[in-house]
C-alpha cells in the first residue's frame, strides 16, 4: 500500500474505533454520521480495505502512536472494556444501522450476566420473604403455647378418692399420659364394653416399650351408688393399672364439667335401680394436663392406640421442665 | 341388688343373647321364648331387662332403616 492510502486507512479504522470507543446515549447520532462520512470515505478505496478487523483500544493506541498524527479528541479512553460495554449499547441502541456487529459472544455475555443478577436478585428477595415468613410463624407458635399453657393449669382439674380411698387430684397425674372414661358400676353394657375396650388398648401400648405408659382413670357419674368399695370391686375386672375415682357428687360434677360430660340419672325403679344416661367417650389427656383427643364408640381399640401412639410421637413439652 | 362383677355380667349378656336368638327365630313371639325370658329376667336387673328391651326394639328398627329405606317426612328441607 501507498504511504497515502495506509494513512487513509488508518484514519478509517481510528474512526471505526473511535465509534466503538465513544461513551455517552447520543452516540449512536455521532456514530451514524460518523459512519456515514467513514462509508462515504471507504466506498472509492473499498477494494484496498482489509477486512474489519477490530484491535482492541491498546493495540490501536499503539498503531495510532506509531503511524498517526491525530487531534487529540475523543481517542479511545484508557479503559480497554469499553468496547465491550458498548458492544452492549450497540446491540441496545442499535438497530441495524451499525455496519459492523460485534462478535456474538460480547451479547451473549452480557445475557448471561443479566440472567445470573436477576437471579440473584430474585434469590435475595424470596430469602427475605422467607425469612420474614418464618419469624411471623415462630411468633404465632410462642402465642399459641402461651394459651394452651393457661389452659392446661385450669382445664380438667379434679379432686377425687381413687378405689382404694386415697385422694387423688390432677396434678399426680402430670407427666403421665391419662386415657379417661366416664361411666357407672350399674351400666349394663356400654360401660364394660368401653372399658374392654380401653384395656386393651393400653395393653397393646404396654407392648410398645418406646412408649411411656398409659395411665387409665374411670370416674364415676354416679357418685351416689358408686362409693370406694363399689369402684374397688369394679375396677378389677379390667386391666390392672386401671383406676377408679369417686366422690361426692360436686366433685364428680366438678371433674366432668371441663370435659363437658353430660350425666343424667334415669327414674328409679322399685329395686331403687336406674341407669345413667352419659355421654360415652374416652379422653385422651397429654403430660401437661392438657385434653387432646377423645375416642367414641364406633372407634376400636385398634385405632385409637395408632391414634395415641401418633399423639405421643408428636408430644411437645409445653412446661419445660 | 349391687352391681355385677365381670362374671355376672356374661351371665346375664349370654341370656340375653340366648332370648334374643330365639325371638329372632321365632320373630319375636315372646310366647315360644318363655323359658328363655324367665332366665334372662332371673340373672339381670330389672333395669337391665328394661334397657335391653329398649335396646333390641332400636336394633330393629335401625336395621330397617338400613335395609328398607324411610320416606323423609313431610315439610322435610328440600336441600
Amino acid at each position: 500500500m501507498s504511504h497515502v492510502e495506509l494513512k487513509f486507512t488508518s484514519r478509517i479504522i481510528l474512526r471505526m474505533l473511535r465509534l466503538s470507543c465513544l461513551r455517552g446515549l447520543d452516540w449512536h447520532v455521532t456514530s451514524w454520521t460518523i459512519l456515514q462520512s467513514t462509508m462515504r470515505e471507504i466506498s472509492p478505496l473499498s477494494h484496498h480495505i482489509p477486512k474489519a478487523t477490530f484491535p482492541s483500544c491498546r493495540s490501536l493506541k499503539k498503531i495510532h502512536m506509531s503511524h498517526i498524527r491525530t487531534s487529540a479528541q475523543g481517542f479511545p479512553p484508557q479503559h480497554c472494556r469499553l468496547p465491550w460495554l458498548l458492544g452492549e449499547q450497540r446491540a441496545f441502541y442499535s438497530q441495524g444501522s451499525s455496519k459492523t456487529p460485534k462478535p456474538g459472544s460480547t451479547a451473549g455475555i452480557k445475557l448471561r450476566t443479566r440472567l445470573v443478577v436477576t437471579l440473584l436478585f430474585g434469590g435475595g428477595i424470596i430469602g427475605t420473604w422467607w425469612y420474614v415468613y418464618q419469624e411471623k410463624q415462630q411468633k404465632i407458635q410462642m402465642q399459641r403455647m402461651e394459651q394452651l399453657r393457661k389452659v392446661a393449669v385450669g382445664q380438667g382439674d379434679f379432686s377425687l378418692l381413687d378405689h382404694t380411698g386415697q385422694r387423688r387430684t390432677k396434678r399426680d397425674f402430670l407427666g403421665r399420659w391419662v386415657l379417661l372414661y366416664f361411666g357407672f358400676t350399674h351400666c349394663p353394657d356400654i360401660c364394660p364394653d368401653e372399658l374392654d375396650k380401653l384395656t386393651n388398648v393400653v395393653r397393646t401400648l404396654d407392648k410398645d416399650t418406646s412408649l411411656p405408659t398409659v395411665q387409665p382413670l374411670f370416674i364415676t357419674v354416679d357418685p351416689e351408688r358408686d362409693d370406694v368399695a363399689t369402684m374397688a370391686k369394679y375396677v378389677k375386672d379390667f386391666h390392672p393399672r386401671l383406676i377408679g375415682l369417686t366422690g361426692t357428687a360436686e366433685e364428680v360434677k366438678q371433674a366432668g364439667r371441663d370435659y363437658r360430660v353430660y350425666a343424667s340419672a334415669g327414674p328409679k325403679d322399685e329395686d331403687g335401680d336406674y341407669i345413667v344416661d352419659h355421654t360415652i367417650i374416652i379422653y385422651l389427656v397429654n403430660p401437661d394436663g392438657l385434653f387432646l383427643d377423645y375416642y367414641n364408640r364406633i372407634k376400636n381399640d385398634v385405632q385409637i392406640s395408632e391414634s395415641i401412639r401418633n399423639h405421643v410421637k408428636n408430644y411437645v413439652k409445653l412446661f419445660p421442665d | 341388688m349391687s352391681a355385677l362383677n365381670a362374671s355376672g355380667r356374661k351371665a346375664c349378656w349370654d341370656a340375653r343373647d340366648e332370648l334374643w336368638k330365639c325371638l329372632d327365630v321365632h320373630q319375636d313371639q315372646t310366647s315360644a321364648c318363655e323359658k328363655h325370658q324367665r332366665e334372662f329376667e332371673a340373672k339381670c336387673p330389672a333395669q337391665w331387662v328394661k334397657y335391653f328391651v329398649k335396646r333390641r326394639d332400636f336394633l330393629k328398627y335401625k336395621e330397617k332403616i338400613q335395609n328398607e329405606g324411610y320416606e323423609p317426612t313431610e315439610g322435610a328441607s328440600k336441600l
